[in-house]
């Protein structure tokens, strides 16, 4: 009796503290949508955590007319961007951890210190580089770039992943004299579903909301969705309109967010097998 | 692909239609890309007036903007090293496109200032400010005053407080105004709008002279002087009436409290009548406009026009030029932008009366005060900047100590 | 012999050579390229004219420079402790076999996709005390509620570290729940056989075998820390005053408002000292517990 009342009053805690934190964490949200569909005379009279008194989805198609530009050229640079960034990081993780080279933890000091340098610093001479190759302000220069920043945090991920499989695998399978690709195609790679979907968590919502290297890379043409989302949200002197910056801001998270829904359960195992072996 | 024979000819015909017009317009309008940071409201709608007039005129304007004057301007500038300039571009009037004249980057605008009658339409101080060596390198498209107060006037009748002169009258003011239960000024801590105050006091209880020494670096003597420590001193003593939720406050949330009579006074730029117009309000009625003494600090936007080696890029530059400087659209920009005019050969009775009143400040050449972009580098402009948001929110840093330290930044 | 080795070992270094590539012209090049613009006059164009350490004595007599670097060290612990906390504790209760779990876990990473332009000002308006939340508490009648922490020097950056650790909990958690699910059930057995309670179980033994995924995620979340700076725009504009100004925002600032790219690189090249400073006996060590590993 009484340890079944200790059972509920657990219970009842636990989901006491799951529910107050749930709250916490949806209280931005519950502001950004009552805002949303606010007209603005509403929201500069400052009842900002009131529901509307006369709700609009005006707002919400604004934005929603003004994004659907950039929306296809988002999807054109993030589908091959996280695919070329998660190969490249994919195959050097493995290599760098199978394949014992010269200098190879020299290589991945390197790109652990590269990751925290802010990549504001290196625009210009990106510019310059890819301008050389003739790249510059091209898709393919795009995808360069983001594969190209994506790179620390892929290798080291991907890396950590493969040290935590039983190296005996590999070793057998060399022994049974198969190589380099052989190898990562029939035994690493099928064995790294779950960290690839990290992986491509990480990298849709990094580039999907990147907004600085699509502005000066991508060429005028392919212009990704953040361009309009940040003339929406930013003005110096203009007017603002809080509540199309909310809508448009969800709308723009929509992406990013169906990734979540749709590879949840693969996220939580993923970043397991990466993470628990230091 | 296989057509089928009955669509075939159809669409060989619809082909040879779609080349037809390809080639007319081609041979017309030469896509012209111009890269600015007008994305709200009131800039989008006077940004369409340039593009309207220049696709009128024959040219097919390609609408580049980035919103966030530093994200536009960093992405122009690589643009333009990166091999694939616009073919337009939009920098504030001032220093920050020194670079790029430096490093052979724009074209020279001469024989179109020539052609267009600049000299003598274009206050001397704005034709000097897109010159650099001796040659035009930019075209100034609009003056924006930024030293305006705004009032509300409902509030200032209720409170017994005519509209003030200067910034003695204004800290006179401003007690009765807090009594009447109003917050007396509505400012933010944004840095930018710090400095957009702190300059106005210098305009004003300083003078032109001094506000132009000081900020082209030739006036260390001023700034040591008795009249700099009043300006900072009135400055600082601004601060005891703005209210807490100051801090980091958009500028047109200011104005919004200007607007609905929470607060007496907001010193910002004449692009805050968007505000006002939104509102449904009227200058003069609801709202007034001043600029306190006659030093009228001015600055503005330029485009400039990135070397080319295609010459249909180089004819549409020279067309975006003859339109963007012609008369009349010169004066519908002005109306939608809330801004004055570029040409002082303009008629300006259809503009509202701070424009008005601003188009006539600007007549005489002693009122006209560069604004510290057009004087100073982006990095002392930057520098000082930080210097004063430190004074204006710190309450233990005295104004010998604020003195001192923005006598060290102003060298860079 | 070295004939044999590149033999062995070709299809390796192909596959490598992209990343290589990368990390010698990018990483490499283009941080000597940067510390090279540091030691020049250059604006917003690099220019030949070098002035020596200029910019490092500038930068160091900048008080907002070293105002940043203090403000990112506090926020930084304050930061990585908050969500490291919060999304442990998140994961142990989702741990419970709970109902709803794919619910309570997208709510606690939908952050994470939204742009820190948009949610900073959300954050600010819930902390301005004529708006949200100290606002709405004197509506219910507590007329003398006060919290106004975003308002304070002294107390603005526990306020942006509260938005932080809103937008980086979630990550934490599906990292530390992910953990919690690899620990082997054997343990738990154990622990309830010798009478041990949850709660002890969870902080002196299972907690101590994550040390793994509790490296990673503060690798994570220092990355965050170093980055950041859309957050603090929107949110605090860096103020009141200096006291929530960050280096990248200084970085980002010199680079683009300023034109002052000397001064920024000089910036990142201190950063960079940093954070050797904190990485390199860190990678040492572990590249010595690798060699030892190897030599097993």
């Amino acid at each position: 009796m009484s340890r079944a009342r200790k059972h509920l009053a657990a219970r009842v805690a636990i989901y006491t503290c799951l529910i107050a934190m749930a709250l916490f964490v949806l209280g931005p949200l519950y502001v950004m949508v009552i805002t949303s569909l606010k007209h603005m005379s509403e929201i500069s009279s400052g009842n900002i955590l009131a529901l509307p008194h006369i709700p609009t989805i005006a707002p919400w198609l604004v934005s929603a007319h003004k994004l659907s530009a950039g929306f296809l050229n988002s999807v054109k640079i993030l589908i091959p961007s996280v695919i070329i960034s998660i190969a490249v990081g994919a195959i050097a993780g493995y290599a760098l951890q199978f394949w014992r080279l010269p200098g190879a933890s020299l290589l991945v000091l390197i790109l652990l210190i590269g990751a925290f340098i802010p990549y504001a610093v290196f625009i210009y001479p990106l510019v310059r580089i890819l301008a050389f190759f003739g790249l510059f302000g091209t898709l393919t220069g795009i995808v360069i770039v983001h594969t190209t920043f994506g790179l620390p945090v892929m290798t080291i991920l991907f890396k950590n992943f493969y040290s935590s499989l039983p190296v005996e695998l590999f070793k057998a399978a060399r022994v049974d004299g198969a190589g380099f690709w052989r190898i990562f195609a029939s035994i690493v790679f099928p064995m790294s579903t779950p960290i690839v979907i990290v992986a491509v968590i990480l990298q849709v919502t990094g580039i999907w909301n990147d907004f600085l290297l699509g502005l000066v890379f991508a060429g005028r043409d392919n212009m990704p969705m953040t361009v309009e989302l940040n003339n929406i949200v930013t003005t110096t002197t203009g007017t603002r309109f809080y509540n199309q910056d909310m809508a448009a801001t969800i709308l723009t998270a929509a992406v990013p967010l169906l990734v979540y829904l749709v590879s949840g359960r693969w996220f939580v195992r993923g970043i397991t097998a990466g993470a628990v072996k230091g | 692909m296989k057509f089928s024979m009955k669509t075939a000819p159809l669409r060989a015909s619809v082909a040879a239609l779609a080349m037809g017009f390809g080639i007319g317009a081609a041979a017309a309008a030469e896509k012209a890309d111009v890269m600015h940071w007008w994305t709200s409201g009131g800039e989008a709608a006077a940004v369409h007036v340039f593009a309207e007039d220049y696709d009128k005129a024959g040219g097919n304007w390609f609408n580049d903007a980035v919103a966030g004057g530093d994200a536009a301007r960093a992405a122009a500038i690589n643009r333009i090293v990166g091999g694939k300039p616009p073919t337009a571009s939009q920098f504030n009037t001032g220093k920050q496109f020194d670079d790029l004249v430096n490093n052979h980057l724009l074209r020279n605008l001469d024989a179109d200032a020539k052609a267009g009658g600049w000299e003598g339409a274009v206050p001397p101080l704005f034709l000097k400010a897109v010159e650099r060596h001796g040659h035009i390198y930019a075209i100034p498209v609009n003056i924006h005053g930024q030293n305006w107060l705004w009032y509300n006037t409902g509030v200032l009748a209720k409170a017994g407080v005519p509209v003030p002169k200067t910034f003695d009258d204004v800290l006179a003011d401003m007690p009765k105004l807090k009594a009447a239960g109003v917050v007396p000024l509505a400012a933010s801590t944004q840095s930018w709008q710090e400095a957009i105050l702190f300059n106005s006091v210098l305009a004003s209880v300083g003078g032109r002279k001094m506000y132009v020494d000081i900020w082209s670096g030739k006036g260390d003597k001023d700034i040591s002087g008795p009249v700099f420590a009043k300006v900072a001193d009135t400055f600082k003593k601004l601060k005891a009436y703005t209210d807490p939720g100051a801090n980091n406050r958009n500028w047109n949330d200011a104005t919004a409290m200007v607007i609905q009579g929470k607060a007496a006074f907001q010193f910002m730029g004449d692009w805050a009548k968007g505000e006002f117009a939104n509102a449904h309000q009227t200058a003069g009625k609801e709202f007034g406009c001043t600029i306190l003494g006659a030093s009228y600090v001015v600055g503005g936007d330029v485009f400039v026009f990135p070397k080319n080696k295609d010459p249909a890029q180089t004819k549409a530059q020279d067309l975006l030029v003859k339109v963007m400087m012609s008369k009349g659209t010169q004066l519908r920009f002005a109306a939608k932008k809330g801004s004055i005019p570029i040409r002082q050969d303009v008629d300006v009775k259809s503009l509202d009366i701070c424009a008005q009143h601003g188009h006539e400040l600007m007549a005489n050449p002693a009122n006209q005060t560069p604004s510290v972009d057009m004087v100073a580098t982006p990095s002392v402009v930057g520098a000082e900047t930080d210097v004063i948001n430190k004074f204006w929110n710190d309450p233990k840093m005295s104004t010998a100590d604020f003195v001192k330290k923005f006598a060290a930044a102003i060298h860079g | 012999m070295m004939k044999i080795w590149l033999r062995r070992n070709f299809s390796a270094l192909m596959a490598l050579s992209p990343a290589l590539l990368i990390v010698l012209v990018v990483y490499v090049g283009c941080t000597i390229w940067s510390v090279r613009i540091s030691l020049t006059d250059s604006h917003i164009l690099p220019s030949d004219h070098y002035v020596g350490l200029h910019n490092y004595v500038r930068l160091l007599n900048t008080d907002r420079w070293n105002t940043s670097v203090g403000n990112l060290v506090f926020f930084g612990f304050m930061f990585i402790i908050a969500s490291l906390v919060t999304g442990t504790l998140m994961a142990i209760l989702m741990d419970q076999r709970i109902k709803g779990e794919a619910l309570f876990r997208t709510i606690y990473l939908y952050p994470l996709a939204m742009s820190f332009i948009v949610t900073g000002l959300i954050w600010e308006w819930i902390l301005q005390p004529t708006l949200g939340i100290q606002k709405m508490m004197r509506n219910f009648g507590f007329a003398h509620f006060h919290f106004d922490w975003i308002n304070h020097s002294s107390t603005v950056l526990y306020t942006v570290a509260l938005a932080a650790v809103w937008q980086g909990s979630g990550l934490v958690m599906a990292i530390m729940l992910a953990g919690l699910r690899g620990v082997d059930d054997e343990i738990w057995k154990a622990a309830r056989i010798e009478g041990i309670s949850p709660v002890r179980t969870y902080i002196s033994i299972v907690l101590p075998m994550l040390g793994g995924a509790i490296a990673t995620v503060t690798v994570l979340l220092a990355l965050t820390v170093v980055r950041l700076f859309d957050l603090i725009i929107a949110m605090t504009g860096g103020g009141p005053g200096d006291s929530s100004e960050v280096p990248a925002k200084f970085i980002y600032d010199y680079l683009f408002d300023h034109q002052d790219i000397g001064l920024a690189t000089a910036a990142s090249t201190l950063m960079l000292g940093f954070v050797l400073v904190f990485i390199g006996p860190w990678q040492i060590w572990q590249w010595r517990r690798d060699v030892r590993g190897a030599g097993r």
